[in-house]
């Protein structure tokens, strides 16, 4: 038991540091990391309680409260898939420490186990911020959620749901990291997978969404409906008082887990070899070589790394599709557009919704954040490089716009011809994607100078969970809701202040941005 | 070529690594630097490089202040680490385009450069493939082919024979000994004492950040050996 608790430590370890910079070096820092951490648990509390109080004004009524911890366990579930199956091929197949720890005298299974456990207690953590709310709201606005064995049958299934989670991850992990290791183009054979399974995703989460619209007019219909999810459902009906299915619910998930733990666990020291192993060719015929600038070569290797890295690449590439995706799904449905507009009654504030939708994506991009950290151990190599140091900050700079300035820029031409916007109002359009595309690519520079994390033991933790990343996605958030904000106080005093207010902030937020990282961006390299 | 006039550096915390070093290494000389772990050489070798920055004292490559005009120092030098961790995600070819974009080496000199240096190393065969499915050693010469075609004037070298084969050793030690006949400069750490002797005009001696003994190897060594003047200035004889 000390063993796993040790290599437990470990795994968590690598995990939460990535997150809150906190090595000791500076409480200052740390104490940054530790505030973004409780910024997401804050949205993330928030986001459920928010849904959870549409479900339950409908569900209260006619007495199917279970059906808000299905519908709540469903998304717990999927947000879970989505966080950690990518992460599972860094975390329990891809450590650098591999080689250290299967070196050492524990089983190859324990040390899996305390990988996967790791995962566990971040699906843990996304049931909670899910579930609890979910709790609370409940005990709001109904009588179910009054007494405390509600609450200690609600903690057993927010203990046992993630279990399930993990067991999927794991599972799905795998199967990403043999296809990296198979197939000859190994970064292609992930982004398929990837590809798919975010389309799998997006498709339960539009019928989850039609489930839930339905629900008005027949909540019950809806609960039969659910056959299929029948574990979610025992777990709704037993945290509202059914003890047994509460139990068969909590074995559905139990033995999953055991079996993959168990199972993979035996082969684990042989998967991990078989992971690793990439076949050296010894066909290479030289040919006559071509020769090209510094910015061009620097910018070709940020390309290189962002698109044969398919963790980074969907984790900060996915709003670049989403935007690609929301221009031309608009153009498409432009009749349905204009239908949902006209039946909104009054006229809907078209502009400042493009933009927001435009900006928001925007916002899941961060590209430069981490690519100062990614360089990590290689750092060496810019350094000894005849390159200033101006130069490698603003070709990564430049990289993010490179593709985030394009795909701003269709959408909202996409959106202006969609939602038929006078040309003045097109032209304001994209002139804040444009802004806010540039102040954020600079934010998310300075971020990663700020928080830079070289020692990582695996990508995943800094792409995911490192706190320039966090930041560089949270922050340009905030800025867009003070927009939001001068938009509304603008529009109670003229008109054109709506507009003009929030562009001028943004534009003076990214020209701020881009003075820093000019000023201090290549000193703050230097140091790192 | 390479001067370091009163270098210092001191990492945070107060620890001083490298104390008041003065160290000069000329056109076409092999300079080895020796010293016990911990002694100060790979800091040294960094803060020459321009990877590392330092507190005290000033270092010119070819007349260009490391510090005040790193870009121009960089461009006639080349540095390899103890362990070159070179990028994964290119193959082979992809990463010796990079430097050479980076470096500015014409096309055609580039590909003769390519040629030359992998053939002798037995590499080119292995160039289209991910350098994440490379060993140690072929990583080790995939780093030397990177330095040996930018045809530096000067080459800093961290240990450079960790790793490699008997076969390709010797092929190194031509192609430094060809250097410094064209009137380039290497400059490079090393544990192997017999190595040092043998290859390296000149040697100096590192011990706990201070330099104890520099000089050419004939006169450094004597009638003795290099091991020998080594444990006896280390206190170990």
């Amino acid at each position: 038991m000390k063993k796993f608790s040790a290599l437990l430590k470990v795994s968590v370890q690598s995990m939460l540091l990535s997150s809150t910079n906190a090595r000791g070096r500076s409480r200052k820092r740390a104490a940054t990391g530790l505030s973004a951490v409780a910024l997401i648990a804050f949205l993330g509390l928030y986001l459920s309680g928010f849904y959870s109080y549409m479900l339950m004004q409908v569900l209260a009524p006619v007495n199917m409260e279970a059906l808000l911890f299905i519908f709540m366990g469903m998304a717990a579930l999927v947000g879970g898939l989505l966080f950690t199956t990518f992460a599972v091929r860094g975390v329990v197949f891809g450590g650098r420490d591999n080689d250290l720890l299967l070196s050492m005298p524990v089983s190859s299974t324990l040390l899996m186990a305390s990988r996967v456990t790791a995962i566990y207690l971040e699906n843990l953590l996304f049931s909670a911020f899910v579930l609890l709310p979910a709790g609370v709201v409940c005990a709001m606005m109904s009588s179910a959620g009054h007494s405390l064995l509600f609450w200690v049958r609600l903690v057993i299934a927010t203990l046992f749901l993630p279990l399930l989670d993990t067991a999927l991850s794991v599972l799905l992990g795998a199967l990403v990291a043999f296809l990296s290791a198979r197939v000859s183009r190994g970064a292609l054979g992930q982004n398929i997978v990837m590809g798919l399974f975010l389309v799998a995703a997006l498709r339960f989460s539009l019928r989850l969404n039609e489930m839930i619209a339905g629900l008005a007019s027949n909540a019950a219909g809806v609960k039969e409906s659910l056959g299929w999810a029948a574990p979610l459902l025992w777990m709704g009906e037993g945290v509202m008082g059914d003890w047994g299915l509460l139990g068969a619910f909590a074995v559905c998930c139990a033995v999953p887990f055991v079996l993959v733990v168990s199972g993979l666990g035996r082969v684990y020291r042989q998967a991990v070899t078989a992971f690793a192993v990439r076949a050296v060719r010894n066909n290479y015929r030289l040919s006559a070589q071509s020769a090209s600038g510094q910015r061009r070569a620097l910018l070709r290797k940020e390309a290189r790394r962002f698109f044969g890295t398919p963790m980074y690449f969907w984790n900060a590439g996915l709003g670049l599709l989403m935007l690609l995706a929301a221009g031309i799904a608009s153009l498409v449905m432009r009749e349905r557009l204009a239908a949902l507009a006209a039946a909104a009654g009054e006229a809907l504030p078209l502009l400042p919704l493009a933009a927001a939708a435009t900006c928001f994506c925007l916002c899941t991009c961060p590209i430069a954040a981490p690519s100062v950290s990614l360089e990590g151990k290689y750092l060496w190599i810019l350094r000894e490089a005849p390159v200033a140091d101006s130069t490698l900050v603003w070709v990564k700079v430049g990289f993010q716009l490179l593709l985030t300035l394009p795909c701003a820029v269709i959408a909202g031409v996409c959106l202006s011809a969609a939602l038929a916007l006078p040309v003045w109002q097109s032209a304001v359009l994209l002139l804040t994607a444009i802004a806010f595309a540039v102040g954020h690519a600079a934010f998310g520079m300075l971020m990663g100078l700020c928080f830079p994390k070289l020692d990582a033991v695996n990508e995943t933790v800094v792409i995911k969970q490192s706190l320039a990343v966090i930041l560089s996605m949270f922050v340009p958030m905030a800025a867009l809701g003070a927009a939001g904000g001068l938009y509304w106080l603008g529009g109670k005093a003229a008109p054109w202040a709506a507009v003009v207010l929030p562009v001028l902030l943004l534009i003076l937020l990214a020209a701020g941005c881009i003075a820093v990282l000019a000023r201090w961006g290549p000193g703050m390299l230097r140091s790192i | 070529m390479l001067r370091i006039e009163h270098y210092s550096k001191t990492y945070p915390g107060g620890r001083k690594a490298v104390d008041d070093l003065t160290l000069h290494v000329r056109p076409g000389e092999i300079y080895g630097f020796i010293g016990h772990n911990g002694a100060g050489k790979t800091t040294t070798l960094r803060a020459a490089a321009g990877v590392m920055d330092f507190t005290e004292g000033t270092i010119t490559i070819g007349g260009h202040d490391i510090r005040k005009d790193p870009v121009a120092a960089r461009q006639i030098t080349a540095f390899l680490p103890d362990n070159p961790d070179l990028y994964e995600f290119m193959k082979g070819i992809d990463y010796l385009n990079f430097i050479a974009d980076l470096y500015g080496i014409p096309a055609d000199q580039r590909t003769a450069g390519i040629a030359r240096y992998a053939g002798a190393f037995e590499l080119t065969g292995n160039l289209g493939s991910p350098i994440g499915s490379y060993s140690h050693g072929m990583r080790q010469k995939l780093a030397l082919i990177s330095a040996f075609i930018r045809q530096p004037r000067l080459l800093i070298l961290d240990e450079p024979f960790v790793g490699l084969d008997p076969a390709a050793s010797h092929l190194m030690k031509g192609y430094l000994a060809e250097l410094c006949q064209n009137g380039s400069a290497v400059f490079f750490s090393t544990h192997v004492l017999e190595v040092a002797e043998k290859l390296c005009s000149k040697i100096a001696i590192i011990k706990a950040g201070r330099l104890v003994k520099s000089g050419p190897t004939a006169e450094l060594v004597g009638d003795s050996s290099l091991e020998d003047v080594f444990l006896e200035l280390e206190g170990e004889k």
